[in-house]
């Protein structure tokens, strides 16, 4: 007997006997499995901002406001709002009856925990985004007013579920935040309760059967799978053992084959909170890229469409300023400026160095840099081969570096041992939450990580980006962010490349489930499953 | 009497002699780890998209990291003294649960996949060494040399698109099917389903590693003298095959085996990876890349004494298939 046929033979048995098994699987009404990649490293939502964490937080806490498709808010935990002429006092109005998932009640004694013992002190974002927060007053159970030092009208785009998640006083008070029980058991008042959290397997989510919102959520359960390879999620989403997954959880290449097939969707919706920038920061303090004329040639050179067409399957937008042209909607995008060519401009980018002084030698070679790159997967190795390629007439020769996250992150935050960088930031909702940390003096922070690595310096910057925070009339806003995009189109501190987007992949079983500007790091209760 | 007091002697100085070997390797391995770039603390920081460098500094200092390296590794050592393996703050749970709870996927699977490659191997060995130079020589060698060159990924793809996609037999990935969550035997059944296609694809490489081992042992000792005896006094071929060679012939195959034990604990990392298996391989990946250090040494504790005991029941089965081989 030949082997082959023997083990041909023993799992056929196998599979008749347990195919049924299989064939179950989706059945149960409303079981949600969906992917989260990578496996989070807590499920803290109010200590670290980190990616997995947000696909899962969120369908556990709440926050004051949620936000539409069109960044307009909604509201959630604060039943409405009122901004105090100066700007200076918001009162919130919160929704009575909530409770959080032991049972306690959710009550204006939380909102001002929250704010200013949790996210003022150990959020990565929180200490910026409440910074004008100089106390908040509770007058009775069900209103939360906050007196701010100044205007501070990017505060309310900050408050959703994922990026100030509403947690419970009566687990929290008294104890050390950052060692906290609820960072792997957390307790909120969102529409699912956590149930167990296998490390290496998955995270599973009941229904909250006490939920405010009434009829939600509509799905009985929801599960976080970790896959770490990228083929066998795909594989997984095909077979229908997963039904969704966000952030590049589907690799672009399988992505846009699923698009062709029946049963599958994909979408770019669920990411305008979020706006993710594709950029390259310099090392603005030393040779060569202290000479603004070389970061201006670099921007340049840049073919922005050929990086989104060939490596990211046409998903993206070049980038034509320092901000995303996703702000256009709230007035703060400026259009027009130099220095941004969408296919690139080599003639231009040559005139600059000739022009600066930056002469080629005998060998046609103006300057030897090394690029780094975002150890963040295959698809930014290819960018950093193309760049390479781009630079070569321009007689810019490219080493290419690609490390671990641990050394990279050293390098370019820490040890500032870099000379340009491929990476990429959240922009957020307001140029205050995810802008001002890349360019501002007070955001040259050694040692903390996504901030002004570039190390620019520039007073009059400084002082637009002070009065752009403060400015309470939209217009007049605008304006000021106009000279701010203006002043950094010039001095190229960061190539902005492309304005990403980032795919979701699902089932199209699974309906309503990118009705918030938050996607995937929204909540899911309105999601649900249908035969 | 006198045999069995000797073994247990024997196998008494083996542990005794383990413990140095042990401590020496832990030693190692917490210096080796130190060579690698920033800690687990930059990890986490960048993770978070930012933090300040208080809390960061607040962070090491709860760690522990701050302390010197040697001050560290003291505190290590006693600790594992204690049969206390420390604390992963990256995962925020003490190591030793963190690993117990992968232990049983990764024994399962490695279990399933050693007797599968060994079992396959010895018989496919001893198939072909009997048959050699006929047709299920060929076959069976061309079927090793694929198996062997083939990469376990590709192999483990291939499985998934064949069994899972087109045919639906089994599962893509996993240990258990997470919209569901069975109990009882549905869940045994379950599991069991859900490791056929990682131990197939882990198995492939080993299996035509034992096959190879075992049909030139098988052949090798096909021409010692002692079966030229054994023909001359009569005894007949099958019984030369089954009583005289075979039993020699495996003494390299259970040392590979042995030997083998210990890379399969992280040399599953590719399947694990490829089918979502939650075994200590990923774990372990995953460590090195978030420099959870705490973590990765309580693995390779693990590993090592693994490997150590494994070694010893290697050496005892030897004395058992060969009685020649003294334990002393």
């Amino acid at each position: 007997m030949n082997f082959k046929t023997l083990l041909m033979g023993a799992t056929c048995a196998v599979g008749l006997a347990l195919s049924p098994l299989s064939a179950l699987a989706q059945n149960a009404g409303g079981n949600l499995v969906y992917l989260v990649q990578p496996e989070p490293p807590s499920l803290a939502s109010f200590l670290s901002t980190s990616g997995p964490i947000g696909l899962v937080a969120p369908k556990i806490y709440d926050g004051l406001f949620e936000y539409d498709n069109d960044l307009q808010i909604v509201p959630s935990l604060a039943e409405s709002y009122e901004v105090s002429d100066d700007g200076k006092t918001i009162t919130f109005t919160l929704r009575e009856g909530v409770q959080w998932h032991d049972g306690a009640p959710f009550t204006s004694a939380d909102v001002q925990f929250t704010v200013m013992e949790v996210l003022k002190q150990v959020h990565p974002r929180g200490p910026n985004s409440f910074r004008e927060v100089t106390s908040i007053d509770t007058p009775d159970d069900y209103t939360a007013v906050f007196n701010l030092a100044n205007p501070a009208p990017y505060m309310l785009r900050a408050l959703s579920s994922y990026e100030s998640p509403m947690v419970p006083k009566h687990l929290l008070e008294g104890t050390d935040l950052r060692a906290s029980d609820l960072a792997t058991n957390p307790v909120g008042t969102g529409p699912f309760t956590f149930v167990e959290w296998r490390k290496g397997q998955y995270v599973r989510l009941d229904r909250n059967e006490n939920y405010w919102k009434p009829g939600e959520p509509l799905l009985e359960r929801v599960v976080g799978r970790f896959i770490p390879d990228a083929s066998t999620r795909t594989a997984a989403l095909e077979n229908g053992e997963v039904m969704y997954g966000a952030y590049g959880a589907i690799p672009n290449i399988d992505a846009v084959r699923l698009r062709e097939q029946d049963g599958f969707s994909v979408t770019t919706d669920g990411y305008s909170m979020i706006n993710p920038m594709a950029l390259i920061e310099f090392n603005t303090t030393k040779p060569p890229f202290d000479n603004p004329a070389m970061r201006r040639a670099v921007s340049l050179v840049m073919d922005r469409q050929f990086l989104i067409d060939n490596i990211w399957f046409g998903y993206g937008k070049p980038a034509t300023s320092a901000l995303s042209s996703s702000f256009d909607k709230v007035g703060l995008y400026k259009a027009g400026l130099p220095n941004y060519p969408a296919n690139g401009d080599l003639e231009a980018a040559i005139k600059q160095l000739d022009d600066a002084g930056i002469l080629p030698d005998a060998n046609g070679v103006r300057a030897n840099v090394t690029l780094d790159l975002i150890p963040y997967g295959e698809d930014w190795r290819r960018a950093g081969e193309y760049m390479k390629q781009a630079m070569k007439p321009l007689g810019i020769e490219v080493e290419l570096r690609y490390e671990d996250v641990p050394t990279w992150l050293n390098r370019i935050y820490a040890e500032y041992d870099f000379e340009m960088n491929v990476n990429f930031f959240y922009q957020l909702p307001d140029p205050v939450l995810g802008v001002h940390r890349h360019y501002g003096t007070d955001q040259i922070r050694q040692g903390t990580h996504f901030v002004n690595a570039s190390r620019y310096s520039n007073p009059e910057l400084d002082a637009l980006l002070a009065a752009g925070a403060q400015e309470p009339d939209p217009i007049k806003r605008g304006e000021i962010y106009g000279e701010i995009q203006t002043i950094l189109a010039n001095d190229m501190p960061v190539a902005n490349l492309f304005e990403m987007e980032f795919l979701t992949v699902y089932n199209d079983k699974l309906v309503n489930h990118a009705t918030s500007a938050l996607g995937a790091y929204g909540s899911f209760s309105e999601a649900s499953i249908t035969e | 009497m006198e045999s069995s007091q000797r073994r247990t002697r024997y196998v008494l100085k083996r542990l005794f002699q383990a413990i140095p070997i042990v401590f020496a390797i832990v030693v190692l391995n917490f210096f080796l780890l130190q060579l690698a770039e920033g800690d687990a603390v930059d990890v986490l920081a960048g993770e978070a998209g930012a933090a300040t460098p208080e809390y960061m500094a607040e962070l090491r200092e709860k760690f522990g990291l701050d302390k010197p390296l040697v001050v560290q590794l003291g505190v290590y050592l006693k600790n594992v003294v204690m049969l206390d393996l420390g604390y992963s703050f990256r995962h925020d749970m003490p190591v030793s649960e963190l690993i117990f709870d992968r232990f049983f996927p990764t024994l399962l699977l490695m279990t399933s996949t050693i007797l599968l490659a060994v079992g396959f191997g010895i018989v496919l060995g001893l198939v072909a060494a009997s048959g050699l130079n006929t047709w299920r020589d060929t076959v069976i060698s061309i079927f090793a040399l694929i198996t062997y060159a083939t990469p376990l990924f590709w192999v483990g793809l291939m499985l998934i698109v064949v069994f899972s996609l087109n045919l639906g037999w089994f599962p893509t990935s996993g240990m258990e099917n997470f919209a569901m969550f069975y109990e009882g035997w549905d869940r045994v059944l379950d599991i069991a389903h859900h490791l056929v296609l990682p131990t197939i694809t882990l198995s492939l490489f080993y299996l035509a590693l034992y096959t190879r081992l075992m049909r030139a042992s098988m052949l090798e000792q096909a021409g010692q003298d002692y079966v030229t005896t054994a023909r001359a006094k009569g005894v007949t071929e099958r019984r030369i095959v089954f009583v005289h060679v075979l039993r020699n012939a495996l003494l390299p195959v259970v040392t590979m085996a042995g030997v083998q034990v210990g890379a399969l604990i992280g040399g599953s990392v590719i399947v694990e990876s490829v089918f979502a298996w939650p075994g200590l391989g990923m774990l372990a990946f995953e460590a090195l890349f978030a420099r959870d250090l705490n973590l990765l040494l309580g693995i390779f504790l693990l590993s090592a004494i693994l490997v150590v005991a494994v070694n010893l029941i290697v050496d005892i089965i030897y004395s058992t298939l060969d009685p020649r081989i003294e334990m002393a």
